[in-house]
């Protein structure tokens, strides 16, 4: 039975020139898990919101076509009814999140719908969404993948037949991503619902959906089983969507000759059977440890407690030594809470230890502000948009430069325009600007008075995989212009790209401190703090433990296509 | 000088948006388990009807200084943050302490007291019976209170939702003035004329820096625009058996009355000494 049927849709924003949405047909089957895929723009969102009605009852627009869901007319029912046969959850889903309490969100819907069992119900979405014993806390104690859960059990709780889910784990570290996706997997097979998700994360999709569908340009390109869909390597890059690394490792392979399988793997396990080591592998090339450069900042002994709202002062660091020198690019990792944020706040000024001292270029904090810090040190945050203070990104990287009445403050604002890619856009609000131009933007203003030591906090949270992989590359330019980087992040391909020294931060506690290899061979941390490495990692280690593949060229080094009804003996230099 | 120097300190470090964050989150969601908190919001509007209105009409001292006790123990019940009652004090001091201070530095003597003490009592008694209630209990049950006697659902929605916004805002408003800070360039401060100029540039940054919120928030807006309207806010607003579910939950008990009870005994025991002295 099909939950969902499009007859040629049609549609464009109110305003817009062009449709967003060309001549869309589609079904969906009932009890489907369905990834939506296709590059920024192409009219994802806008197909999923015609979903539940509120294109084109909500937002109005030019709209041709015929959508029904479960038999409603998506155009024409009442969109009380529609929420109860759809729900979405949405990208910026803490926005979703109307009420002051967990049970009180969860249940919200069923109460305005006058369903008299409300709570009832909101308990029980909590329970199939894994919150329960949550329900009295209030929001803002949730971490943020329990935020999505909440948004999620708030949608599941008038028990809609289908779930929209844009971009559910764009935000959140592996552990949590992987219980939303548990999550959605226990909805779909054991509740029978309809799952739709927009989704950049291949690995997910290979792990989790059934189908996907490919949009490019507002039109249905074609909707194939997962196995299937992710085969088409060179149609997916051509949409800026990457296949698992496992899978575009194989197709490089494939190109090269060198991979004689049918198919190629799209997991780990998959991979096991069709990659072999090479007979011979050409050294590495051992990244020779630069010389330490002098010290230029310090944590000796350092405490830090936040005030919390009931109970205990809440610590984050007890004793905490480190030293970070001139040229170290470091990476800052370890699960929320861990500190990262914190430990670049105390290194601005913006908290003060509660014991201990900070020297930066051999000088104590104690008793410094911020703004005098500003030359020295940069912080850019995990939000771009708190950084947007005027009303134009030209005027804000200008900002520091001006208020300090430096000279050459015009040049050098228009060399950062240039250098970021952002000089159309420099009468523009940094707000209204795309995900990847607002962080470009956000790093131009962190290095406007080009700072000796810079903190990044996140950089590539929130960022589809194209874009984060345009962000990776200016990180990767920045190397030359910045001395001292450390950024605080999730994203482990970003860390093995990019990082120098990696310190590992656990209960207030450094861990680990040193090189990718030091890290990521030693496999009782990475256990312990929860750390997971790029996939083409882990595929590395499963074909010969002693492996360390960071990227996909490394891993291409190191292994081969296993040849056909061989065993693990060949491989054609 | 001193209090300016202080103040020119001061304004972001030690009275840092972190610490104002803090006591307003514990002012709004620190005390639900008081037995304040605890309460039937109908009641304790009632009861606030009575001490918010009765003591600007009343000058016997003896009458206001019982309600001031009383309204000072609920206060203590309510277990309301530092920030309040300290905002508290200052207020009441604005309203009539400085008052006493000018009588006396003028000539006045402790005759003035009278006069100026039935005022403060006054003062002091509707602002703690109204701390008592805005802060003791919890936003929503402060809503549905206000709901049940007739205010509109709009009302007692933006309430609630205020308060869900609240956090959010503040973190955003710190992260915004931090950017001011981090990229700022502040006069010097050596001298007393440099610690004027900070004070004034501090207050504009605090100042600047709501219009980035403004804009920030306006954009988290949309979503939550659209979210409400499939939450089916619109559509409860207008139908009467949403309202009647809502406040099924709210529930008289013997706490209630017993506290209702006291403060009217208390305040006819404080009528019978008024008209005895």
């Amino acid at each position: 039975m099909n939950v969902v049927e499009i007859e040629h849709l049609t549609y464009a924003y109110p305003g817009a020139d062009s449709p967003t949405l060309r001549d869309v047909s589609l079904t969906i089957e009932q009890g489907d898990f369905l990834a939506v895929v296709g590059n920024n723009g192409c009219g994802k969102s806008t197909l999923c919101k015609t979903l539940n009605g509120l294109i084109p009852q909500f937002i109005t627009g030019d709209y041709r076509g015929r959508v029904s869901v479960c038999g409603l007319d998506a155009a024409a029912a009442d969109v009380g009814a529609l929420a109860q046969k759809v729900g979405y959850v949405y990208q910026d889903f803490e926005n979703q999140i109307v009420r002051p309490t967990v049970l009180d969100d969860a249940s919200y819907a069923c109460l305005n719908y006058a369903q008299p069992d409300y709570l009832e119900r909101g308990r029980q979405a909590l329970a199939q969404c894994g919150l329960q014993g949550r329900e009295d806390d209030f929001i803002w104690q949730l971490s943020g993948g329990q935020t999505h859960l909440l948004a999620l059990a708030g949608v599941l709780s008038l028990q809609p037949e289908v779930i929209i889910l844009d971009e559910p784990i764009a935000q959140l570290d592996p552990q949590h991503a992987d219980r939303i996706y548990a999550v959605l997997r226990r909805l779909n097979e054991e509740y029978g619902k309809t799952i739709i998700v927009i989704e950049h994360h291949t690995e997910y999709i290979a792990d989790f959906c059934k189908h996907v569908l490919l949009l490019k340009d507002g039109r249905v390109q074609w909707k194939l089983p997962a196995g299937d869909a992710l085969q088409r390597v060179d149609e997916l890059q051509s949409c800026n969507i990457f296949p698992p690394q496992v899978t575009i490792a194989a197709d490089r392979l494939r190109k090269a000759g060198e991979y004689h399988a049918d198919r190629l793997p799209a997991t780990v396990e998959e991979g096991c059977a069709v990659f072999a080591p090479r007979a011979r592998v050409a050294p590495d090339a051992q990244a020779q440890p630069a010389p330490r450069g002098a010290e230029v900042l310090r944590f000796r002994d350092v405490s830090v407690s936040y005030r919390s709202v009931k109970g205990e002062p809440h610590r984050v660091f007890q004793n905490l030594d480190l030293s970070i020198h001139k040229g170290d690019k470091v990476a800052l990792i370890g699960s929320n809470g861990a500190g990262k944020s914190t430990l670049m706040k105390l290194m601005v000024c913006l908290l003060k230890p509660s014991q201990g001292e900070i020297y930066l270029n051999g000088r104590s904090l104690r008793g410094a502000r911020p703004e005098g810090l500003s030359r020295e040190v940069s912080m850019v945050y995990q939000n771009p948009e708190d950084m947007f203070i005027r009303d134009s990104i030209e005027a804000d990287i200008a900002y520091a430069m001006k208020v300090r009445g430096l000279p050459d403050a015009d040049a050098r604002t228009q060399a950062l325009l240039e250098r970021f890619r952002l000089a159309g856009l420099r009468s523009r609000d940094g707000r209204l600007l795309s995900g990847g131009q607002m962080r470009r933007a956000s790093l131009a203003i962190g290095i406007a008075l080009d700072p000796g030591i810079l903190l990044l906090d996140e950089p590539t949270a929130n960022l589809d995989i194209a874009t984060r992989k345009e962000i990776m590359h200016t990180l990767e330019d920045m190397k030359q212009v910045t001395e001292t980087v450390m950024i605080a992040t999730h994203d482990m391909q970003l860390v093995c790209e990019w990082a120098e020294r990696i310190i590992v931060l656990c209960g207030g506690h450094v861990v680990a401190d040193g090189p990718r290899d030091a890290i990521f061979r030693d496999r009782r941390l990475l256990e312990t703090v929860g750390i997971r490495p790029p996939e083409i990692f882990a595929m590395g280690r499963a074909l010969e433990p002693g492996a360390a593949c960071y990227t996909i060229d490394d891993f291409v080094r190191r292994f081969t296509g296993r040849a056909p009804g061989a065993g693990v003996q060949e491989a054609a230099v | 000088m001193k209090t300016i120097e202080k103040l020119s300190e001061n304004i972001l470090d030690k009275l840092s948006i972190d610490f104002l964050r803090s006591q307003v989150l514990k002012n709004a969601y620190g005390n639900n388990d008081t037995r304040i908190a605890a309460m039937d919001p109908r009641m304790l509007l009632v009861w606030y009807l009575f001490f918010g209105l009765v003591p600007w009409f009343v000058h016997s001292v003896p009458f206001l200084i019982g309600c001031f006790l009383l309204v000072a123990v609920t206060t203590w019940m309510a277990r309301v943050a530092g920030l309040v009652l300290f905002l508290f004090a200052v207020g009441v001091f604005s309203q009539t302490g400085y008052l006493f201070l000018v009588t006396l530095l003028f000539g006045g003597d402790a005759s003035a007291v009278v006069p100026l003490l039935t005022l403060t009592l006054k003062v002091a008694t509707v602002s703690l019976a109204s701390v008592t209630i805005f802060s003791g209990l919890d936003p929503d049950k402060l809503a549905n209170g206000l709901m049940w006697y007739g205010c509109p659902e709009r009302l007692s929605f933006s309430i609630s939702y205020a308060y869900r916004m609240l956090p959010l805002l503040m973190e955003e408003f710190q992260n915004v003035l931090l950017s001011y800070r981090l990229r700022g360039n502040p006069p010097a401060h050596d001298t007393f004329g440099g610690k004027i100029r900070y004070l004034v540039y501090q207050v504009q940054i605090v100042m600047h820096a709501f219009y980035p919120l403004m804009l920030n928030t306006a954009k988290r807006s949309r979503t939550t625009v659209e979210v409400l309207e499939i939450k089916g806010y619109r559509y409860a607003a207008v139908n009467k058996e949403v309202k009647k579910i809502k406040l099924s939950a709210l529930r008289l008990t013997n706490d209630d009355l017993l506290f209702a009870a006291v403060s009217f005994l208390w305040v006819a025991v404080a009528i019978l000494i008024a008209t005895l002295v």
